[in-house]
C-alpha cells in the first residue's frame, strides 16, 4: 500500500491500564478478527504474560480500516513490552513507529514507566495521541487525569480522547483521529533495503521470525538479505504479515510492517534493533541508528534445587536462550548449592520471568542466589575487571577501586508518600535528583541511586511503603566509584560461598546480622557448638553460635515402638548421608535453600 | 516387706544389665481408657465399657490358641488402662496366660495402673490374682501439670494410690513420671521428684513429654496455644532425676529408667535385650526370632476377628537384627556384652570402623568385654546410633 495509507502506531500504556484490551477493541472493530474469533487480549499469547497481565514479547498486527473519509488506510499496531528491564526493546518498537497512543488508566492516572517510555516516544519526536480508558469505571476521574497530561505533553484537556475500551466507547473516534492524525512514513521507497528488527521470536518449527518495520526500500520473497549488526548472511525464505495470523506475502514495501522467516537459528542471530538489508551491490552503506547489544544488569546464579536435575536445567537454559537473546548464562558451581549457573539478565522482572519460566516450562524446581551487579574492579598495576560473582571479588588489599552501577530511578507517587519514597530512596544511598508535580496530588521523584540497591526487595518496600499506589522505572545512567566491601558468610571458620555478598561499607554489618541470624535458626544444632560469623577479609563483623544439641534420644522405647523407632534413627541416619559437609559440620541443603528463600534484604534496612 | 496375701509370688531379682538369654515377654494390651490424655497416641479408646467382657473373652481366646516352647518370664498387662478391667477379669486373663504359654516360677507379673481406677482392696485382688508388680501412671505431683497433660486425678490420689499398692505387701511398685512439660516449672519437677521418693518406691520411669503427631497436645502446639516443649530443659530435668534418685540409692539402668538394686522390670529388660515376647490384645505387638507382628488395632475388629481365629494385622521378619539388637541393647546403661551379643546376632566386624571412631571420640566406652554409649552421651544417643547403625 501507498506511504500515504499507511500509520505505524505503538501503544504506551501501564500495565492493567487497558492495552491488551484496546488492542482487541480495534482488531474488533476494524473486521481484522471475527467476533466469532475474539479472544480475549488477543495479542498476549503465553500464559505468563495472561497471569501477570503483562506483555512479555512484542507482536504487530496489521489492520485494515475504512476511514470516514471512504479510503481504506492501513494501520500497523506494534506492541510493546511494558516493564521496567525492557526499555531498550521499548525504544526500538518505538522506532518502528509514526506515533503512538498514550493510553492511562482514568481511574489511576500516568504511572512511572508510562512516563519514561512517553518521554522516550517525545525524544524520538513521535506524534503523542493521548487516550483516557476506563471512563466506565465509577472510580474514573477522566478531567483530574486529562489535566495531568495536558500538563505534561502540552495538550488542550479537551482534545484527550475518554474511551471505555471495555464497552468500545470513543473507540471509533479514536481510529478516526488514529488516521488523521500519525504521520505516514518518512522512508525512500527508492532508497537501498533497510528494514528494523523491532523484536524476534523462536518457533520450535520454523526457527526465528524477525518482526521487522521496512524503513526504506523493499523487501521480496527469497531475497538474500544481511542482517548488519550480526553480519548473519540468509535468505528471505518467507515473509508475510500479521493480520492476526501470519498471511505471506510477495513483498513488504516501505512503511509495511511485517514478519521475515529466513533460516536463523536462534534469536541472538536477529537481535532486537538491528537492520535488515540486501546483500551484495545492494546493500544499505549505513545500517538504521540505535541498535544496542542486549546488556545484562543483573546476575544471580540459579540451581536445581535436586542436583540431579543440573542436565536438564543446562537443557532449558539452551533452550530459553533461542528464545531470549538477553539472556545470559554459564556454568558455575557452589560448596552449598551444588552445580548452577550464572545468569545473567536485563533486571529484576527480566530474571523473575527467567526463573518462573524455567519453572513452568521445563518443570524444574530451583533456588536462586541473591542477585548481583556487575562491579568493575580496578586492581594494583591499573588492571581492570568485572565481578558479577562475590567470590570472584579479589583480596581487598590488591583493589584500588570498586565502581558500581548506578541507574536513575524515577517514582510516581501520590504526594502524601513523598517522604516515605525519599526515606526509602536514601537509605538506599539514593541522591535526589528531580522532583516534579505532575499534580497537586502527584508527584515524580528521581533519584540516582546503586543498581545493587534496588535489586532486592526495593520495588516490594517501595509498593508496600506506598500502599502500592507508587510506580517504579528506572534506567542505567553508567558507573560511580563506590566504598564497597565483600562479607563473607562462615560456618565454624569455613566460608560458605553461596552467602557471600558485595554490599557497601555501611551495610556490611547489617547483612552480616541479618544473614548469621538468620542461619543459625536454619543450621540444625550439632554435636559441637558452631560459630556462624560475617567477615570482611579476616575481620568479623558480626557472629552467632548455633549451640550444641544437647538431647536427641528416643524417651521410650518398648515392643510396640521398636519398628517405628527403628526407621525414625534409619531416617535419621539417611538424612546424615544426604547432609552437605561443610567442614565438619553437616548441614541440610534446605537450610541454605531456606535461608536464601526468604525474601534475601542483604541490606538489613528492615528485618 | 512380706507378703500379707496368700498367692502372691515375689519374682527374682533382675540387675537390670543387657541379658544374653532374656526370657520369654508377654505383653497383653488393654485398649480402654475413661478420659484420654492429651499427649497419648497409644492405642485406646474412650467409652467402650460395654465391650470390656467380650474383649477380656477374646484376648483369652487369643491366649489359648498360642503356642510355645516356653513359658513367659514376664508378663506385663499394659493399656490403655488395664485397672478398667477388675481383678478377676485380669485374673482370668494371667490364668490363661499360665495355662497355655506357662509362667516361669518366680516370673514378674505386671499390671499398669491409674489412680483414679483403684484403690486398697482393687490391690488386693490384684496380688490374689497373681499379679506381683504395678506400675502406677503419676505422671506429675504438680497439679498444673497434671492438667496441662489432661490427667484427670488429684496428687493427694496418686500418692494415696501408691501407699495403697504399697500396703499389700505383695508388689513392686512403679511410678511412671513425665518430664519437661510445658506447665512444669523448675521446682514442680523437683518436688514431684522429692515427693516420689519419701514413699521409697522400687522403681521409676520419667519420660521426657514428647508430642507425638495426631494428639490433641500437638494441635495444641502447633496452633500456638502450648508452648513446645523445650529440648534443652528436658536435659536439665534429666539431670536433676539422676542427680536426686542417684543421692536416693536408686540406679539408672536404661535412658529413662531407674531402680532400687535388683528391682529393674524383667519385662522391659525383655525389650530391651532384644529378647522374643509375645503380643496379645488389640494393637499389640510381637517379636519371635527376627519377626515382628502386630494385631489389629480396634477393639470391635480385635474382638470379631479373634472369633475367626486370627487378629494378626501385619508383620514384617527384621533384615537387620543386628541394627535392631544394637538400638535396643545401647539405651541400657549397661550396653552390651560383646561376646554374647555377637553369639546371637553376628559379628561386629563390619561396624568396627564406626565403633572405633566413636570410642575414639569418647561416645562410646568399653569396658570388661561390655560397649556401652557414654554417660555424657545418653541424651544423644541417637545420634551415636544413628552412626553406628
Amino acid at each position: 500500500m501507498d506511504l500515504a495509507h499507511q500509520r505505524a502506531i505503538a501503544v504506551i500504556a501501564h500495565i492493567d491500564h487497558g492495552k491488551s484490551t484496546l488492542s482487541d477493541r480495534l482488531l474488533q472493530l476494524t473486521g481484522t478478527v471475527s467476533e466469532r474469533d475474539m479472544r480475549e487480549q488477543y495479542l498476549d499469547s503465553m500464559d505468563l504474560e495472561r497471569e501477570r497481565g503483562i506483555t512479555i514479547k512484542a507482536a504487530a498486527v496489521r489492520m485494515e480500516y475504512k476511514a470516514a473519509d471512504g479510503e481504506v488506510y492501513e494501520i500497523n499496531l506494534i506492541d510493546t513490552p511494558g516493564h521496567v528491564d525492557f526499555g531498550y526493546e521499548v525504544s526500538r518498537s518505538l522506532a518502528a513507529c509514526d506515533g503512538v497512543l498514550l493510553l492511562v488508566d482514568a481511574a489511576q492516572g500516568i504511572e512511572a514507566q508510562t512516563l519514561t517510555n512517553l518521554y522516550l516516544a517525545v525524544d524520538a519526536g513521535l506524534e503523542v495521541i493521548p487516550v483516557l480508558n476506563k471512563i466506565d469505571l465509577p472510580a474514573a476521574q477522566p478531567e483530574k487525569y486529562a489535566e495531568e497530561i495536558a500538563q505534561l505533553i502540552g495538550c488542550d484537556p479537551n482534545e484527550i480522547h475518554r474511551i471505555s475500551a471495555k464497552t468500545g466507547e470513543g473507540v471509533a473516534a479514536l481510529l478516526e483521529d488514529i488516521v488523521n492524525r500519525i504521520p505516514t512514513p518518512k522512508g525512500d521507497p527508492e532508497a537501498p533495503l533497510r528494514a528494523l528488527v523491532f523484536d524476534s521470536t523462536y518457533d520450535a518449527y520454523r526457527g526465528v521470525i524477525a518482526y521487522i518495520r521496512v524503513i526504506d526500500g523493499s523487501l521480496r520473497k527469497g531475497d538474500p538479505i544481511l542482517l548488519m549488526a550480526t553480519e548473519v548472511e540468509v535468505d528471505a525464505d518467507e515473509i508475510g504479515v500479521m493480520a492476526p495470523m501470519a498471511k505471506p506475502t510477495q513483498v513488504l514495501e516501505t512503511g509495511e510492517v511485517g514478519y521475515l522467516i529466513a533460516g536463523i537459528k536462534d534469536v541472538s542471530e536477529a537481535k532486537v534493533g538491528d537492520t535488515v538489508t540486501h546483500r551484495g551491490k545492494q546493500q544499505a552503506p549505513e545500517p538504521l541508528p540505535g541498535y544496542r547489544e542486549p546488556k545484562p544488569m543483573v546476575f544471580a546464579g540459579i540451581y536445581p534445587i535436586d542436583g540431579d536435575d543440573f542436565p536438564e536445567l543446562r537443557d532449558a537454559l539452551d533452550k530459553l536462550e533461542l528464545n531470549d537473546a538477553a539472556l545470559v548464562f554459564e556454568p558455575e558451581s557452589s560448596t552449598a548449592l551444588g552445580f548452577g549457573f550464572r545468569c545473567g539478565f536485563l533486571g529484576l522482572l527480566h530474571m523473575e520471568i527467567v526463573r518462573e519460566r524455567l519453572e513452568r516450562e521445563f518443570n524444574l524446581t530451583l533456588i536462586a542466589t541473591a542477585p548481583s551487579v556487575g562491579y568493575e574492579i580496578e586492581l594494583e598495576g591499573g588492571s581492570k575487571r568485572v565481578v558479577r560473582n562475590p567470590t570472584d571479588m579479589p583480596d581487598p588489599s590488591n583493589i584500588v577501586e570498586v565502581q558500581e552501577p548506578y541507574v536513575s530511578v524515577m517514582v510516581v507517587t501520590p504526594s502524601e508518600f513523598t517522604g516515605t519514597v525519599m526515606q526509602l530512596c536514601q537509605e538506599r544511598r539514593g541522591e535526589l535528583k528531580e522532583m516534579h508535580y505532575l499534580s497537586p496530588e502527584r508527584v515524580e521523584i528521581r533519584y540516582h541511586m546503586p543498581l545493587g540497591e534496588i535489586i532486592f526487595d526495593f520495588f516490594d518496600q517501595l509498593k508496600s511503603g506506598t500502599k502500592g499506589y507508587a510506580s517504579l522505572d528506572y534506567e542505567p545512567v553508567g558507573l560511580k566509584p563506590s566504598q564497597l566491601v565483600k562479607v563473607d558468610v562462615l560456618l565454624n571458620g569455613q566460608p560458605v560461598d553461596a552467602f557471600s555478598t558485595i554490599v557497601h561499607r555501611d551495610k556490611a554489618y547489617g547483612y552480616g546480622k541479618n544473614m548469621t541470624e538468620r542461619l543459625r535458626k536454619l543450621i540444625p544444632r550439632q554435636m559441637f557448638d558452631v560459630p556462624i560469623q560475617a567477615a570482611i577479609g579476616s575481620r568479623v563483623i558480626a557472629r552467632e553460635t548455633v549451640k550444641a544439641k544437647r538431647k536427641d534420644v528416643i524417651a521410650k522405647c518398648y515392643g510396640g515402638d521398636v519398628t517405628r523407632k527403628r526407621k525414625l534413627l534409619e531416617k535419621q541416619k539417611e538424612g546424615k548421608k544426604r547432609m552437605k559437609q561443610i567442614g565438619a559440620v553437616e548441614v541440610p541443603q534446605t537450610a541454605f535453600i531456606e535461608a536464601l528463600r526468604v525474601d534475601a534484604d542483604s541490606a538489613g534496612s528492615k528485618t | 516387706m512380706t507378703a500379707k496375701v496368700a498367692g502372691a509370688v515375689l519374682r527374682s531379682p533382675c540387675d537390670g544389665q543387657w541379658a544374653a538369654e532374656p526370657g520369654l515377654g508377654v505383653y497383653i494390651h488393654i485398649p480402654f481408657c475413661r478420659h484420654r490424655c492429651h499427649y497419648c497416641d497409644f492405642n485406646t479408646y474412650e467409652g467402650l465399657d460395654g465391650l470390656h467382657d467380650s474383649y477380656v473373652d477374646a484376648l483369652i481366646r487369643t491366649i489359648e490358641a498360642a503356642r510355645c516352647e516356653r513359658p513367659a518370664g514376664s508378663v506385663f498387662i499394659g493399656g490403655g488402662t488395664p485397672t478398667l478391667l477388675s481383678p478377676v477379669q485380669l485374673g482370668r486373663i494371667i490364668d490363661a496366660v499360665a495355662t497355655s504359654v506357662g509362667i516361669d516360677e518366680g516370673a514378674e507379673v505386671t499390671v499398669e495402673a491409674n489412680p483414679e481406677t483403684v484403690h486398697a482392696a482393687y490391690f488386693e485382688a490384684l496380688a490374689e490374682a497373681g499379679v506381683n508388680r504395678v506400675s502406677i501412671g503419676i505422671q506429675s505431683l504438680a497439679p498444673h501439670v497434671l492438667d496441662g497433660l489432661g490427667r484427670t486425678h488429684s496428687v493427694h490420689r496418686a500418692l494415696e494410690a501408691i501407699t495403697q499398692a504399697q500396703a499389700v505387701g505383695a508388689f513392686e511398685v512403679n511410678a511412671d513420671l513425665i518430664y519437661g512439660s510445658p506447665w512444669e516449672r523448675p521446682q514442680d519437677w523437683q518436688r514431684t521428684l522429692e515427693g516420689i521418693l519419701t514413699l521409697g518406691v522400687d522403681h521409676i520411669s520419667a519420660y521426657a513429654l514428647t508430642i507425638e503427631e495426631a494428639t490433641p497436645l500437638a494441635t495444641l502446639v502447633r496452633t500456638g496455644r502450648v508452648p513446645d516443649v523445650d529440648p534443652d530443659i528436658q536435659v536439665d530435668r534429666h539431670a536433676v532425676a539422676e542427680q536426686l534418685l542417684g543421692a536416693a540409692g536408686y540406679l539408672r539402668y536404661e535412658v529413662s529408667n531407674w531402680c532400687r538394686p535388683g528391682r529393674a522390670s524383667t519385662h522391659n529388660l525383655c525389650y530391651w535385650s532384644a529378647g522374643d515376647y509375645l503380643g496379645f490384645g488389640a494393637g499389640a505387638h510381637g517379636h519371635l526370632g527376627g519377626r515382628r507382628y502386630w494385631n489389629l488395632r480396634l477393639p470391635r475388629d480385635f474382638i470379631a476377628a479373634a472369633e475367626a481365629g486370627d487378629v494378626e494385622a501385619g508383620h514384617e521378619s527384621v533384615d537387620d537384627r543386628q541394627a535392631e539388637a544394637l538400638m535396643l541393647g545401647l539405651r541400657l546403661s549397661s550396653g552390651i556384652r560383646m561376646a554374647d551379643f555377637e553369639d546371637r546376632f553376628g559379628s561386629l566386624e563390619e561396624r568396627r570402623p564406626a565403633i572405633e571412631a566413636l570410642l575414639a571420640e569418647g561416645s562410646l566406652t568399653q569396658a570388661d568385654a561390655w560397649l556401652r554409649i557414654s554417660p555424657t552421651r545418653t541424651m544423644v544417643a541417637n545420634d551415636v546410633i544413628a552412626r553406628l547403625i
